[in-house]
């Protein structure tokens, strides 16, 4: 086993490590983008203070919202302003004698499906003017949303089983070398159980060292591979950090489990029939 | 003057060379017996056809025949690599179609097995070869040690024993794996065209030395294809031809005589 085995392992450890940090960011920015998802309230110039906040205080009590947040006139009108300069365009307010902008509520949902409930609810309420209509615009992001969860999810499955075999062929290649060896075992009168043990072994470790080796690897280039990735979706609040520790128990445990695996098969083929 | 010793049994010669215990045997109960034995491949061969086998403790017997006659066949019934379509094979007073596969290799001790290719392992000492017949049956290292060094010398590969199978002659390597084949002390040492690759000389010595091991009370079953060491023997002689048993007959020689 040991060399070629190895780095075959490490290679495909590589491989599976890499999908499975891509569908990780690819999950995370569908959901940053999901949460982009706003259902927001215009409210009535003449609501009161303790109306709004009634409002705001059953809005938050519904389960399927995450977090409410109030955007009065002046604030609305900072926005504005602060947008408009952002975009190099001149400041037309300037020349109202009042704020032509209407106090919100801005909900974020748990959910972004349940837009619907909470835009009802709103509705309901007298002092809302108007609920901005975002059904379609939903609509669309969480179909794409959708499409490249599943398509992640199916690719890192192929991933695996190729995986899967890759070791598994390679462990029995090495264990095929030592056919000659397992037959004397079973001629001088080995147990299974005596001709399985150190093939079995061999694999775990063969496994374990693949595996650290690959661990290595990923936390030498993660920095370097995080910043860029960050530069690259400046975006998206992609944080590799909090990855680690299921990578690490992915990686450990794939190396291990297919290198026992592997090598329990192999050996499986040439013991008392 | 000295006293002669004492006429002993022949089992007690093994004994004390090979430094195992054995019990004494009382009635004598065949090693080996085939009854009936019938064998067909999957693919529809018939590679054995109703053989009938006794053979006796200490007994030396060649089984001759041309290639394709049987006697691989008969040889994995023995050790178990196959089992019969029909018939019984009992080895030591136990049916092997009836043994539980977990029973299988302590059934393999009790047969030490030498091939033509040798079947050493080239990264071990002949030392090393001779132990791992005992190792992998779990024998503890403090008897390991005289067992390999006994056989070692009944062999005569004392001075080679730290050598590896590439630095010896064909006929020190099927010592070697004479020696391995006996250090688990079994009751039968079957032998598959022992002197196969070897020249004649040397498969005189190898004869010489199985006859010997025949003589401290094992029992040996040799195939092979050499006539003249088998002319010349006048051993029991079994011979097969499609599967069946042509000729058993003691003294006889490779070919018919009438």
């Amino acid at each position: 086993m040991s060399l070629a085995a190895t780095a075959t392992m490490v290679l495909m450890l590589l491989l599976l490590a890499g999908f499975w940090i891509i569908q990780t960011g690819l999950l995370a920015g569908l959901q940053f983008t999901e949460q982009k998802v706003e259902v927001v309230g215009y409210l009535q110039t003449t609501a009161t203070a303790n109306q709004i906040a009634t409002l705001q205080a059953e809005i938050a009590a519904m389960p399927e919202v995450a977090n409410v947040a109030y955007v009065d006139r002046d604030t609305a009108l900072e926005r504005f302003r602060a947008s408009m300069a952002a975009q190099g365009r001149e400041d037309l307010t300037q020349y109202l004698d009042s704020n032509p902008l209407y106090g919100s509520l801005e909900v974020k949902l748990v959910d972004p499906t349940n837009f619907g409930t909470v835009g009802d609810a709103l509705r309901a309420d007298p002092i809302v003017r108007n609920v901005i209509n975002i059904e379609d615009l939903v609509e669309r992001v969480l179909t794409v949303t959708n499409v490249l969860r599943t398509a992640g999810t199916v690719v890192l499955v192929i991933v695996g089983i190729i995986v899967l075999f890759i070791i598994v062929n390679t462990i029995r290649l090495a264990v095929v070398a030592r056919a000659e060896e397992i037959e004397i075992m079973r001629l001088v009168g080995a147990s299974d159980a005596f001709i399985r043990w150190p093939f079995v072994f061999e694999g775990a470790m063969v496994g374990l060292f693949g595996s650290l080796l690959t661990l290595g690897i990923l936390a030498a280039v993660a920095d370097p591979i995080s910043g860029f990735m960050a530069d690259f979706f400046r975006v998206l609040p992609l944080q590799f950090g909090s990855l680690t520790r299921d990578l690490v128990a992915l990686v450990l445990g794939a190396g291990v489990g297919l290198g026992v695996l592997g090598s329990w098969l192999s050996v499986r083929t040439y013991l008392i029939r | 003057m000295t006293i002669a010793p004492a006429q002993r049994p022949v089992r007690s010669i093994r004994s004390r060379v090979l430094g195992q215990r054995h019990d004494q045997a009382k009635p004598e109960r065949p090693v080996l017996v085939l009854h009936d034995v019938t064998k067909e491949y999957p693919n529809g061969k018939l590679a054995l056809r109703e053989v009938d086998l006794v053979i006796p403790e200490g007994d030396f017997v060649f089984l001759v025949g041309p290639s394709g006659a049987g006697k691989s066949t008969l040889i994995k019934l023995l050790i178990r690599d196959e089992l019969p379509t029909r018939g019984e094979v009992v080895l030591d007073g136990q049916d092997l179609a009836h043994l539980p596969r977990r029973q299988v290799p302590r059934m393999r001790r009790k047969i030490g097995i030498i091939f033509q290719d040798f079947k050493l392992l080239p990264t071990k000492t002949v030392w090393e070869n001779v132990a791992f017949a005992l190792e992998v049956t779990g024998t503890s290292r403090s008897r390991i040690r005289p067992a390999v060094d006994r056989v070692l010398a009944l062999v005569g590969l004392t001075e080679q024993a730290q050598q590896v199978p590439s630095q010896l002659s064909g006929g020190e390597q099927q010592r070697t794996a004479i020696a391995r084949a006996l250090v688990h002390d079994p009751r039968l040492i079957i032998a598959d065209e022992p002197t196969g690759n070897l020249d004649p000389l040397i498969s005189w010595e190898i004869l010489q030395l199985l006859l010997r091991i025949n003589e401290l009370g094992v029992t040996v079953m040799m195939a092979t294809h050499n006539a003249q060491v088998v002319t010349a023997l006048r051993k029991r002689v079994v011979a097969l031809e499609e599967g069946r048993i042509i000729r058993d007959e003691v003294g006889g020689a490779y070919h018919r005589e009438d």
